[in-house]
């Protein structure tokens, strides 16, 4: 161990990956503002739907502007790697506090650069060829740790193999589920449309989906292999990208994967960036050796090993809730549960009070769109919205409202049923991580991790 | 071995044991999970001759009007009524399809808001400016301030007729009847006329995303059903839906004047998103590719029973049928005297909207309240 964190290699490939995280995020902050979701997501809503232990995060209205234009700017920053860590901080701080403003825009790879982000404050990625390594000659370095760049890699392939795990269940293997559903939508596509009118296809892009994950990384890792995995991972994600709206991910991985790439395709590409920008020579002849001094390391390295054992640990926090975690989705976020469930579901809320008053709740009237989706199929959120219909109703006039829920489910081609018990009011209950008593029992069992 | 070949071999093996033991039947036909044909039957044998019913009843509607305004009477009253009530009928059969041209001109908004705003409309009468495209103006037009104009101005047809006839401010009464019926035929026209632009780029767009024509088409279908079949003729008026201390609002049915057609109405309306499910033809009564049959291609069912998801619809259709055959004509008064027989057929109607909006969207993966985003 000790001999592995002596180890050096060079700064390229984590400078480079810090260049492309930084443009794609750029990028991605763009094509949010000109789709006009900031507005549609942030501003026009009335409630949100802020995670449990994050209430303190509110929404900005109009300011919410302000925080994506400092999120850009810091994006673009670290690209340059100019003042890094003030901006990667600020990177990580400003593109988090979007993403736990509400739960219904919660998205596995929002999360994900959330993590890197927070990963990437404590590497030296502005090291080499970045603004600040231009600046200051010293900061210029020719080596730095190895695991400053495994670390990443690590993180990555933990995704990977995760997601890769989640798909090891009956729904997915033996059913084809969800993609048996999603795939004949894409029938009308050209030239490979037809196939989607067979179930085989279904079964067939499940278990390369699953193998695909759970070999990546390896084949990633793997001298012999790499370059014919790097074309598998650029198939899979267009693939992914053409079937589903998944927006940015696809590219965000693949440009992920190539820091998997030999140190010596870096400083190629790095000597090729140079010379296509007419950079100044010396900006890539470095002579310092970037290491940290004894008490930084000792903190990084609690750090890291905190920040990795949380990692492993949250995609099995759901054992410790009872009931099938696709009906209760009692630690389902942040476990690299991707695409694995067709869900939809359908909630109709009553609000009465002793006094014989009774109204059925338009959620159009509260919820936009997107939050009424998720809304209706996520227990945690079915009580919150409670919540705010209990207070809006108390203003209006009723006196201590009930807030019964008649809601219906359905999941990966069952038939819908009951998912919270209609006689609950919820107006009295708690929210909290214990087990939410009030979710009737699926009755089914989809076995696997 | 070379590993990668070793990985690639156990690849295609994989796939060639998948889609080779597989249970299913490849070599099924698949033509019915193809989608272009469901939108073709839909236009040219469900939506176009629908409304090209539904005009015709128009054109002997506005005629009638126009015959009762030149010379009020008994005969031209009842001729009128009965042309009103015809053409109402047949709206039903086409409310539902809010979207593309009727979504365009938002057609339900000008033909069937109810209940009528009886004191806007009299502001109307006075005021010949009145702007009618503006949403407070909605309940002042269509069907519903039609029925308040011929069956609910006056007692008695003799009081009615006068309203329109001797009274002082009959000229400006005759100009609002000629005005409304008028303009509702205009609004039909431009929607029609607009079909035969759009009916292309509809059979063109075949996807299920946002904007496709399957997926406008089903959200308005399901949106009908639940908030214009369901609340709008059974929901509100029962006060199943609000309520202050079990009050019902019987005021609130559709045709409300003329009383002795709600039924017949929301009947009519029903009958009509059956029939759309099924794809049964308008003119030719022969089920076509429809959202039947292409549930069935996609073998939506219950996997415990393996009952086809379309048979479970079409069972809760006919268990609100049972319970809309057990209400009278009258629905002003089944809601007065015995409610318990609307809020049966609501809770009926609840059942049916859960299964549409969830079991059947779902099943055919299509996002209901489109909201363009990413996912995961």
């Amino acid at each position: 161990m000790k001999a592995y964190l002596q180890k050096t290699t060079s700064p390229a490939p984590l400078a480079l990956f810090r260049m492309a995280l930084g443009m794609m995020l750029f990028l991605s902050i763009v094509r949010f503002w000109t789709k006009g979701w900031i507005h549609e997501l942030y501003i026009e809503p009335n409630y949100h739907f802020p995670f449990y232990g994050f209430q303190f995060v509110r929404p900005l209205g109009e300011f919410t502007y302000v925080i994506f234009i400092i999120c850009a700017v810091a994006a673009l920053m670290v690209a340059l790697g100019w003042f890094y860590r003030a901006s990667i901080i600020t990177l990580f701080l400003s593109f988090t506090y979007i993403e736990l403003i509400d739960k219904s825009t919660y998205l596995n790879h929002y999360y994900f650069i959330s993590m890197i982000c927070l990963l990437m404050i404590f590497l030296p990625a502005h090291a080499y060829f970045s603004m600040d390594a231009h600046r200051n000659r010293d900061l210029n370095s020719q080596s730095i740790p190895l695991w400053c760049i495994d670390s990443v890699k690590l993180f990555v392939c933990m995704i990977y193999i995760f997601a890769g795990l989640a798909k090891i269940n009956t729904d997915w293997l033996l059913h084809a589920q969800p993609l048996r559903i999603w795939l004949p939508a894409k029938n009308d596509m050209p030239f490979i449309g037809f196939l989607f009118n067979y179930t085989s296809t279904a079964y067939v892009f499940s278990w390369a989906g699953c193998i695909y994950d759970l070999t990546i990384p390896f084949l990633l890792l793997n001298n012999n292999t790499r370059w014919w995995a790097f074309g598998v991972v650029v198939v899979f994600h267009l693939l992914t990208a053409m079937l589903f709206p998944i927006g940015m991910f696809p590219y965000i991985m693949i440009v992920t994967a190539s820091i998997f790439f030999p140190v010596a395709f870096h400083e190629k590409m790095s000597a090729r960036i140079a010379l296509w920008l007419h950079l100044p020579k010396r900006l890539l002849q470095a002579t310092n050796h970037y290491t940290f001094n004894q008490t930084t390391f000792k903190f990084l390295a609690i750090g890291f090993f905190i920040f990795f054992t949380v990692q492993v640990a949250l995609p099995f926090r759901y054992l410790f809730y009872p009931g099938e975690l696709f009906w209760t989705e009692q630690g389902y976020r942040f476990s690299w549960r991707v695409m694995l469930m067709e869900k939809s579901g359908y909630a109709q809320f009553t609000v009465t009070d002793h006094t014989g008053k009774k109204i059925t709740v338009d959620n159009n009237e509260f919820l936009t769109p997107l939050q009424q989706k998720m809304m209706a199929t996520q227990p945690d959120m079915i009580l919150q919205y409670a919540h705010m219909l209990r207070d809006y109703y108390e203003k209006l006039g009723y006196r201590n409202p009930s807030v019964f829920v008649d809601s219906y489910v359905a999941v990966n081609g069952r038939l819908g049923k009951a998912l919270v018990d209609p006689k609950t009011d919820l107006a009295k209950k708690d929210d909290s991580l214990l087990h939410k008593s009030w979710i009737l029992p699926f009755n089914e069992k989809i076995a696997g991790f | 071995m070379n590993p990668i070949i070793n990985k690639t071999r156990i690849f295609f093996v994989l796939i060639a044991i998948l889609s080779g033991c597989n249970g299913d039947d490849p070599a099924r036909d698949t033509g019915s999970k193809d989608r272009t044909p469901m939108l073709i039957h839909w236009v040219d044998n469900i939506i176009v001759p629908g409304y090209n019913n539904f005009q015709t009843k128009m054109e002997v509607m506005v005629l009638k009007g126009d015959e009762f305004t030149e010379s009020p009477n008994q005969q031209s009253l009842t001729a009128f009524r009965q042309a009103w009530v015809d053409a109402y009928v047949e709206w039903q059969k086409v409310e539902m399809f809010e979207f593309g041209p009727a979504d365009k001109y938002t057609l339900r908004n000008f033909f069937n808001i109810y209940p009528a705003n009886v004191q806007a409309i009299h502001q109307n009468i006075v005021d010949p400016n009145a702007d009618l495209d503006v949403a407070a103006a909605y309940s002042t037009q269509g069907f519903p301030a039609l029925d308040y104009l011929i069956n609910g101005v006056a007692e008695t047809d003799e009081g009615i007729i006068a309203f329109y006839s001797t009274a002082s401010e009959s000229g400006s009464r005759i100009q609002y009847l000629k005005q409304l019926t008028s303009r509702m035929e205009t609004l039909l026209n431009n929607v029609v006329l607009e079909w035969s632009n759009y009916r292309e780029s509809f059979i063109g767009k075949t996807g299920l995303d946002l904007n496709s024509s399957t997926g406008i088409v089903v959200n308005a279908y399901v949106l009908y059903y639940e908030r214009y079949i369901r609340s709008g003729k059974f929901g509100i008026p029962s006060g199943a839906l609000t309520t202050t201390g079990g009050t019902q609002y019987p005021d609130k049915v559709e045709a409300f004047y003329k009383k002795d057609i709600s039924l017949t109405l929301a009947r009519t309306a029903h009958q009509a998103a059956i029939d759309f499910f099924n794809g049964e033809g308008v003119t030719t009564t022969e089920e076509g590719p429809s959202l039947k049959s292409y549930l069935d291609a996609l073998e939506a069912k219950d996997g415990t029973t393996g009952t086809l998801l379309s048979q479970i619809i079409n069972d809760q259709f006919a268990a609100v049928n049972n319970k809309l055959s057990q209400l009278s004509e009258n629905l002003h008064e089944q809601v007065s005297t015995n409610n318990n027989g609307v809020k049966d057929v609501f809770a009926e109607m609840q059942k049916a909207t859960r299964i549409l909006k969830v079991d059947m969207t779902s099943a055919m993966s299509i996002t209901i309240t489109y909201t363009d985003n990413d996912g995961d």
